[in-house]
């Protein structure tokens, strides 16, 4: 984590030009010098690099993420109203990858070389090469457009309305959860395919205990670790489907703020917004690791011994 | 060649050729011969468009904007009367072209790091592989887009941005696989008659790691195309007038309503070679390393 708030700022100050003269580009009447060098001193960009970058972890660890280039506003300010979006639109999107991903891969495990299963491997194949473009394009045209059931664009928040916002979520939550659904339904498929072959699955039925209990009560915990470990791996390219979802689907989230952000070159809510992500995916994937130990008793007793 | 020699050199030979029995192989998996037609169909497309469309991507035709589907237009025209199909084919010239290139620098940086942080292990090892950690600790898109920002926007920028991103995974790949190599009898035969650490990285270990990086890359130029795609419909990759699908489909969307063809048909085209080497790389690595796929 600390490394990579090192390539986060390390990348900002790799900028060719001076910030500072990108800051003042658009104004009106002349800026003297001086008024430069405030600015500069203002923004700590008068000191070495080494002490900007402690300045700068300092600042970001107390919550202090500076101002925009671009309002000049506190860029805190700016990403808090944008992070119920696109926590609701991808908590939506995770879920129904899960709800969609988990069944088909068991549903394709339990009987291999049916044609049940060649559904689901091509089913995730085409989910998995799906670019938001197209997913997205489809239900713009064909649910909002055509059949005008759910709105086009837009997000609405929960609090205001919670039946609109959940309208206004579900298109790009769709779009986002599909490629999710696809590796989910890939991963389920090969991992209970290798634990419906273990000795232990077999003494199970040997005993004459139900298909479907055998599944749920022997295979399923431990099948599905390998598939909570993608759904936390996968948690970073959520994010970047956001940034492309957000887009299409016109909803201020946080992917559409870095977009803004990166097009009016403003740096602050730019290194602010990346680290936020790179926090959030680092602290799923400690939540990831968390509910493994749930999960698996034998990681819960090395942690306990360790 | 004597048979301590061929030992030594890694090419002791059994009967059947290992490349002969993977490419039976790959002929033999539906999937792969898919992936395989899809791809030549771009790259059909890519080198011969100037000659399979009798249309210019860029001139524009003021009496035919917009036009939907029909014998003189297969794919529609677009806001400014252009051909979509004819963009579409210049598109899979430009999308093919960043994703040869994004890959082929990412093998070049990835690589040379990979087999040095596997062979030489130690702190360098260590050090490398948090860098490594690091990097792919960022979602894809939104380090290259920050990257672009830095760099600015435009297709060789979008190319190196893509690169540096991907560029770790060749590096952590070839390191597993030097891990799990480095200690076989041809290496350790090699180190114990003198042969100097890059005769031994170069002859002796790169050449075991080039079927994963041939697969990782097939996969790869799928995910340079989609990343490449992003960037431009997002404004950071290539600028119109150039054709590229991306920034067709960003166009596009404000025409969803009355001329959808503008989105759909070059989304269709992002999908299809996405799809395309997905399957490739997925037949290429039950081909080459039938025990790795599942």
């Amino acid at each position: 984590m600390l490394l990579t708030t090192v390539i986060v700022f390390g990348l900002m100050r790799l900028l060719p030009g001076d910030p500072i003269l990108l800051l003042v580009e658009g104004a009106q009447t002349e800026v003297s010098d001086e008024t430069i060098d405030r600015l500069r001193a203002m923004y700590g960009l008068d000191e070495p690099i080494y002490v900007q970058y402690v300045i700068w972890l300092k600042n970001m660890l107390t919550g202090d993420l500076g101002w925009s280039f671009q309002t000049n506003q506190r860029v805190w300010d700016i990403m808090r109203v944008r992070i119920l979006p696109t926590v609701q639109i991808g908590i939506l999107g995770w879920v129904m990858a899960i709800l969609v991903g988990i069944p088909l891969g068991l549903l394709a495990a339990t009987s291999p070389g049916s044609w049940r299963d060649w559904l689901s491997t091509a089913g995730s194949l085409i989910g998995a090469a799906m670019p938001y473009f197209l997913i997205g394009g489809l239900l713009i045209y064909i649910v909002a457009l055509r059949l005008k059931w759910l709105p086009a664009s837009g997000f609405v928040s929960p609090f205001d309305n919670p039946i609109d916002s959940l309208k206004g979520s579900i298109m790009p939550a769709i779009t986002l959860g599909i490629g999710l659904a696809a590796i989910v339904m890939r991963q389920t498929r090969s991992s209970f395919l290798e634990v419906l072959q273990q000795g232990y699955i077999r003494t199970a039925r040997a005993k004459g205990l139900s298909r479907r209990r055998v599944i749920v009560s022997h295979a399923f915990k431990n099948a599905i670790l390998p598939v909570v470990t993608i759904l936390g791996i996968e948690l970073g390219a959520l994010f970047s489907g956001a940034v492309i979802t957000e887009t299409i689907f016109a909803v201020p989230g946080i992917g559409r703020l870095l977009v803004d952000s990166i097009l009016a070159r403003d740096y602050p809510t730019i290194q602010a917004v990346v680290l936020f992500i790179t926090l959030a995916v680092v602290i799923a994937n400690l939540l990831v690791d968390i509910t493994y130990s749930f999960l698996d008793p034998r990681i819960r007793q090395s942690v306990s011994h360790g | 060649m004597d048979s301590s020699a061929a030992l030594v050199s890694g090419t002791v030979r059994t009967g059947r050729s290992p490349f002969r029995e993977g490419l039976k192989r790959f002929f033999r998996n539906r999937l792969a011969i898919i992936g395989l037609v899809l791809v030549t169909v771009e790259v059909v497309f890519a080198l011969f468009a100037s000659v399979l469309t009798p249309y210019d991507p860029n001139v524009m035709d003021y009496k035919a904007l917009l036009q939907s589907p029909s014998a003189q237009h297969l794919l529609g025209t677009d806001e400014l009367g252009r051909d979509i199909l004819t963009r579409m084919m210049y598109g899979a010239r430009l999308s093919l072209i960043v994703g040869i290139s994004a890959v082929s620098i990412a093998v070049c940086l990835g690589v040379p790091f990979g087999l040095i942080s596997g062979y030489v292990g130690g702190a360098f090892d260590e050090i490398m592989m948090r860098v490594v950690d690091s990097v792919m600790a960022l979602p894809a898109l939104v380090l290259a887009l920050t990257i672009a920002a830095v760099l600015g926007s435009g297709l060789v920028n979008a190319t190196i941005a893509i690169a540096v991103v991907t560029a770790p995974t060749y590096t952590r790949l070839v390191r597993g696989q030097v891990l799990a190599i480095k200690q076989n009898d041809y290496v350790v035969a090699a180190q114990s008659i003198g042969a100097p650490t890059w005769r031994v990285l170069v002859r002796h270990l790169l050449p075991n790691t080039f079927s994963p990086v041939i697969v990782q890359a097939s996969l790869g130029i799928g995910f340079a195309i989609i990343l490449e795609s992003s960037m431009s419909f997002i404004g950071l990759g290539a600028m119109p007038p150039t054709p590229s699908w991306g920034n067709m489909v960003q166009i596009g969307f404000q025409f969803l309503e009355i001329a959808p063809w503008c989105v759909l048909a070059p989304a269709t085209a992002i999908f299809l070679a996405v799809l395309g080497f997905n399957m490739l790389g997925d037949g290429l690595r039950d081909a080459l390393d039938p025990q790795s796929g599942n």
